[in-house]
């Protein structure tokens, strides 16, 4: 269920069946970015485009988080009537759109799941496995700027911090979440976290 | 806030793991809000950790999905031009620009020419007005040292109308809408860029102390970028001198 349907498959080897320029990330940048520009002026046919090229990754980012399909597309539903909504407060400047709306979905799932206070469900992956997803020569975002530094630093991290860090971040789980499963105080999750965050932050900001 | 830089910028990055604790997280909420530099930091642990989010695999939603975004933002509908419309706040937008500034300026003067000629909203706005200074047009020099805030919860109502006068040091809080949750407060902040919110009292609800004047901190009189803040708080006010609760409505300053 984790994998995509459209996706599914053996390795293409990083070519992409809709040709050279479709996988171009400064041209599909541009196209989201007109995009987002055309939903702040209301153009509902712009939300729907927007929705058809990026609803399956969003889709992908909550189902991480809140496992449960159907109100993983409740918060779906919610993502994009926040995009539509927030749209004019984008700004290039400020990430890429993708990441931006990757943020959106990532909030609204995590603000789904704490404010029913779950607790995170069995989990499925390991926190390498995420990390694992970041070399994937499959997915059409592989030429994302930082990939391979963020891959690279969290390799870095003691293995304990790097877990937590990315299992809050990909499945969204809690300090006590994190407790829970390695049998620690949540102020010990706390510290990890924060030498695992301050240690990353030190070997990004010092790669070229 | 601690003021420890390190403690903040890792809180900011715990904020985009998701990992702090309600309280807190809403505390950082005000703090993006009105900080430019919070912002910034925010943004780069963003962009340090996008790559994490990009590499979630792809899963197609059903078909059922779109109709009914569609379906919602039909019910939603083309919000009517109305003057609020122009405050892109979304939940806790970014702090006031200059463009936002000037548009908001435009929406209080559309909100006047309203006031002047909807009765019932003419009751709402008078104190505003009386308070914000003279009417408009009265002529040159209005309005010295006197800022106005409107605050509203993104792209509804105005809740609050707050008008500073800097010579007085004083405060005034018009609610319009505002209803704190019962056994709870509504606690007026002060966030000047890049400091603590400061606590400017409790927002009275009650009719007879509407008009409410509040002490401004003294670093006030230099407005640049402040903003207001109004956080649902503990009967009483924030145990701690910090926004606890979570952020309803916010609102850049702008000069009168």
């Amino acid at each position: 269920m984790r994998a995509s349907p459209l996706r599914d498959g053996p390795p293409r080897g990083g070519s992409q069946p809709d040709g050279p320029s479709a996988d171009d990330p400064a041209r599909t940048d541009a196209v989201l970015v007109d995009l987002i520009a055309r939903i702040a002026r209301r153009d509902e046919a712009a939300l729907r485009t927007l929705y058809d090229r990026t609803a399956p990754k969003l889709l992908g980012v909550v189902l991480r988080i809140q496992s449960d399909r159907g109100l993983a597309e409740d918060v779906l539903q919610d993502v994009f009537l926040r995009i539509w909504q927030k749209a004019a407060t984008y700004s290039p400047a400020a990430g890429r759109p993708l990441a931006w709306l990757c943020t959106i979905a990532r909030n609204r799932a995590i603000d789904g799941v704490r404010r029913r206070s779950e607790t995170q469900g069995p989990v499925t992956e390991d926190g390498e496995d995420w990390v694992e997803r970041l070399a994937d020569p499959h997915d059409s975002e592989g030429a994302i700027l930082g990939r391979n530094a963020l891959q690279a630093c969290l390799g870095r991290l003691e293995a304990l911090h790097r877990d937590c860090i990315v299992l809050a971040y990909c499945e969204g789980q809690s300090r006590e979440d994190l407790a829970l499963r390695y049998d620690r105080p949540v102020s010990t999750i706390k510290t990890w976290l924060h030498r695992g965050l301050a240690t990353l932050r030190g070997c990004l900001d010092g790669a070229p | 806030m601690t003021p420890d830089p390190e403690e903040r910028d890792l809180r900011l990055a715990e904020y985009v793991l998701g990992t702090l604790p309600l309280p807190e997280r809403a505390a950082v909420d005000l703090e993006l809000a009105v900080d430019p530099a919070a912002r910034a930091a925010r943004d780069a642990w963003e962009r340090r950790l996008a790559p994490l989010a990009l590499g979630a695999p792809e899963v197609v939603p059903g078909p059922e999905v779109w109709p009914a975004i569609a379906r919602r933002l039909a019910a939603d509908g083309p919000r009517p031009a109305s003057p609020i419309d122009v405050h892109p706040g979304g939940d806790l937008g970014p702090a006031a620009n200059d463009d936002r500034i000037g548009a908001l300026q435009g929406a209080l003067r559309r909100w006047r020419l309203t006031a002047g000629t909807a009765a019932a909203l003419a009751a709402g706005l008078a104190l505003f007005i009386a308070v914000g200074g003279p009417r408009p047009g009265t002529g040159p020099g209005e309005g010295d040292g006197r800022y106005v805030a409107v605050v509203s919860r993104g792209g509804e109502a105005p809740a609050l109308l707050v008008s500073i006068d800097t010579r007085a040091g004083t405060a005034r809080v018009r609610p319009v809408g505002a209803q704190a949750p019962a056994g709870h407060s509504l606690e007026l902040w002060y966030v000047g860029a890049g400091a603590a919110p400061k606590t400017l009292g409790l927002v009275g609800t009650d009719a007879r102390v509407l008009d409410k004047a509040l002490a401004l901190p003294a670093e006030a009189g230099a407005l640049a970028g402040g903003t207001f803040a109004v956080s649902v708080e503990p009967a009483g006010g924030s145990p701690t001198g910090q926004p606890t609760g979570p952020v309803v409505y916010s609102g850049p300053l702008i000069r009168e």
